[in-house]
């Protein structure tokens, strides 16, 4: 039973400051007490094992307190696929405290910590990060994240699933900075018209952009292979042998679909994040942080470049716990000490206060990952088919304005508005030539006007929804393929469009997408762990935002300019 | 989200449940069976938005009269699978539609012919559910249980139900957890509604 009162029924007289802080957007958001008996718990619990160790006949006998017999599936595949044999006796001799200044001491390189954490037990990491305070976390992200760039990516949906604002919106997203873009649907059937506008409007916005559309795991597939998608990144893994189950999946399922990307040369990571046990019930007692390290040398043990984590949909549960937000930082840390790729969550609505969300959003921002955001929303939050996510194109202004204050890289930068219209009104106009010549549904001039010029799905005509889903039908039987894509494009005139998507698609045969990290630049050179390694070692050195892209970021909508002060530069 | 949905007069109902035996198969062909969870009315006394236990079961009884149906109570304890607390429900009811409710409020209308992990209506958003929507709720299942195909209850959507409600609910799906009693059947349960002041 409640022990307090439910807020607005207290009959005592409040005070007027009271009443003002009552209101405020913070105490919208929920918080609760630990329970770290059933896992209810950031990274600090008594449940959780102590590490250990035992090696016999190049076999681990024994891991984290646990001998072979009582492993579960996650031990055994953890212990066989995620942990150097040759070194982990070796690497658990190493004191915690000694690791934790590995990672944060400048003159450790990135890749003696990475030999230390390879012979690790999900327990030793643990207590290796749970020395670290934010500061120091960060610190350690600053040298450990795999891509010396930072990068952002970018949700583009719609709330109608309307594929013309897909489209525009990806340009827009695109040529604002983002390097890699996501969608995903309301009504499923849609999802082939809709991959095909992210796709388009994302070649169109810039060159190099890697798109993706989250779906049921075979479709997902499906589309990659077809190549009318880029990547994917919603293969989920848990850390717990009863949630998996409860997915009907196992760890070596998971890695045998990411073998089918990788034997197409498609992108792909995986995705976990603190909180999911524990909301489905089955955290086994223990912390969310402890739980999230066995998915991230999952992960690591599948062969996968990367992992999406940071809570992500579960954001709402270490949000609520105290030190959660730390723990959620720390488990971004840990994939990169673990030299995976890490699109590192502020992707899902996180607070009613705007101090809150920023303040989640410093410990990835400061030192810069691989993708600040795993999901920016680059539609407004209410066509966010991603329930939402911590910034969207109201905060564009305000993203700017820090990146410029702290003069730090978040993967975005402010564009003109002419350059905007020029992009979104060409984005539209190749998905209608596109749809046109694919016979596909039309796409009328009118939309094409209002596409130039809308933010919400309610500034667009309606479309005919059953036509455009016979549409996707007809992708799909058709056997309609990437190629299909730029060949309608290079016959309707978008030709460097049509090329931008070849380029893309010619990166599957080489294989360098499949490196650590990787991301294309706008002249299609891939920038991954391998030829943009992160040199971070102390002040002066790793990535610094400067030259023409501190130029770049200089720009806002607003700055007065200083020779002629009755006016602004822009 | 707007602020709780709390009561809103100082009389509130208070519900008890009394067991009166092992629930048992139906034979009217014209009744829907409400399945509760292990925690209802029990130690929680109100879904996680504060609608109080008697008002969600009133309004779910007066929606599926209104349709000229009767109903049939019934509180399972083995399971706090809303899927399974569901599929139970149907499959004891005379016409095979059941209402499955969660303490927190997750509800779920159920037909013996689905398979347990289908439903013919899932309302997965607790905090979005209010008296009204249990009451369609109760109507519309006692439209399936007259054969009828009704039009959905029209699902609702709050991207800050996440912040708000995310973290409670997970401590109240592992509350209601800890009131499963392994092995004991359903109960058929009579309802005693009492008017008391909240004061």
């Amino acid at each position: 039973m409640t022990t307090t009162q439910p807020a607005g029924q207290s009959r005592k007289r409040t005070s007027l400051r009271t009443d003002i802080l009552e209101d405020r957007p913070v105490n919208l958001d929920g918080f609760v007490e630990e329970w770290p008996e059933k896992g209810l718990v950031a990274m600090e619990s008594a449940f959780d094992p102590e590490p250990g160790v035992r090696v016999e006949d190049g076999v681990i006998v024994e891991l984290d307190g646990k001998p072979r017999a009582d492993f579960d599936f996650m031990d055994t595949f953890i212990a066989a696929h995620a942990i150097d044999i040759a070194t982990t006796e070796a690497s658990m001799a190493v004191s915690s405290d000694e690791i934790a200044r590995m990672i944060i001491d400048p003159r450790t390189s990135r890749d003696e910590v990475l030999a230390v954490i390879r012979g690790l037990t999900p327990a030793k990491i643990l207590d290796v990060v749970r020395l670290m305070n934010v500061v120091e976390i960060m610190q350690g992200m600053q040298k450990m994240r795999a891509r010396r760039t930072p990068a952002n990516q970018a949700h583009s949906t719609s709330a109608r699933d309307n594929p013309i604002q897909v489209a525009v919106d990806a340009a827009e997203g695109a040529v604002r900075g983002f390097a890699e873009l996501e969608t995903t649907l309301g009504v499923v059937r849609y999802a082939p018209l809709v991959a095909i506008a992210l796709q388009v409007g994302g070649q169109v916005g810039r060159g190099g952009v890697l798109t993706q559309c989250a779906l049921e795991e075979a479709t997902e597939l499906e589309l990659g292979m077809r190549g009318i998608t880029a990547y994917a990144e919603t293969i989920s893994i848990y850390g717990t042998e009863s949630v998996f189950v409860d997915g009907d999946d196992t760890p070596w399922s998971k890695t045998f679909l990411a073998s089918a990307y990788a034997s197409r040369g498609i992108k792909m990571r995986f995705t976990s994040g603190t909180g999911s046990e524990v909301q489905m019930g089955n955290a086994e007692g223990k912390s969310m942080l402890y739980l999230e390290i066995r998915c991230i040398l999952m992960a690591r043990g599948a062969g996968v470049q990367g992992l999406q984590n940071g809570s992500i949909s579960c954001i709402g549960v270490p949000g609520a716990v105290p030190g959660g937000i730390r723990a959620v930082a720390a488990e971004n840390l840990v994939a990169s000490l673990c030299d995976l790729e890490v699109a590192s969550g502020n992707d899902q609505s996180f607070s009613h206060s705007s101090m809150r969300r920023v303040a989640r959003l410093m410990p990835q921002l400061l030192p810069g990952t691989d993708f600040v955001c795993s999901g920016y929303s680059a539609v407004p939050n209410a066509d966010n088919m991603f329930a939402g996510s911590n910034f969207d194109t109201d905060d564009y202004d305000d993203w700017n304005t820090i990146q410029r204050d702290l003069q730090v890289d978040g993967g975005l930068r402010h564009v003109r508005e002419d350059d905007i219209l020029a992009v979104r009104r060409r984005a539209a106009e190749a998905l209608q030539a596109l749809f046109r010549h694919l016979d596909l549904p039309t796409i009328t001039d009118a939309e094409v006007e209002a596409a130039t010029y809308a933010n919400s799905s309610n500034d667009y005509p309606l479309r005919d929804v059953l036509a455009d889903l016979k549409g996707a039908q007809s992708v799909m039987e058709r056997g309609l393929t990437g190629v299909d894509l730029v060949k309608g494009l290079e016959a309707t005139g978008f030709h460097d469009v049509a090329e931008n998507l070849l380029t893309v698609l010619r990166q599957r045969v080489s294989g360098d997408l499949l490196q650590t990290s990787a991301i294309l630049t706008p002249e299609f050179v891939p920038l991954s762990a391998i030829n943009d390694a992160n040199d971070y070692a102390g002040p002066g050195t790793g990535y610094r935002l400067q030259g023409e892209r501190w130029e770049e970021l200089k720009k806002l909508r607003h700055v007065t300019s200083a020779s002629n002060p009755e006016t602004e530069v822009s | 989200m707007s602020s709780p949905t709390g009561p809103t007069s100082t009389a509130e109902r208070t519900l008890r449940l009394r067991d009166i035996g092992p629930a048992r198969r139906g034979t009217r062909p014209d009744e829907v069976v409400i399945a509760l969870s292990p925690a209802f009315a029990g130690i929680f006394s109100k879904t996680i938005v504060e609608v109080p236990h008697a008002e969600v079961l009133r309004q779910l009884l007066a929606g599926i009269e209104e349709q000229g149906v009767t109903a049939r109570v019934i509180q399972v304890h083995d399971t706090a699978d809303l899927a399974a607390i569901s599929h139970l429900g149907a499959r004891l009811s005379g016409s095979g539609i059941s209402v499955g409710v969660l303490s927190r409020g997750t509800t779920m209308i159920h037909q013996r012919d689905l398979a347990r992990l289908s439903n013919l209506e899932l309302f997965p958003q607790s905090p979005l559910l209010d008296a009204p929507v249990f009451r369609q709720i109760g109507s519309n299942a006692a439209r399936y249980a007259k054969g009828e195909s009704p039009e959905p209850v029209p699902t609702r959507n709050d991207q800050m139900a996440r912040p708000r409600w995310q973290a409670k609910a997970a401590l109240l799906h592992l509350k209601e957890f800890e009131t499963i009693e392994a092995g004991r059947g359903p109960v058929e349960v009579e309802l005693d509604f009492e008017l008391s002041s909240a004061g």
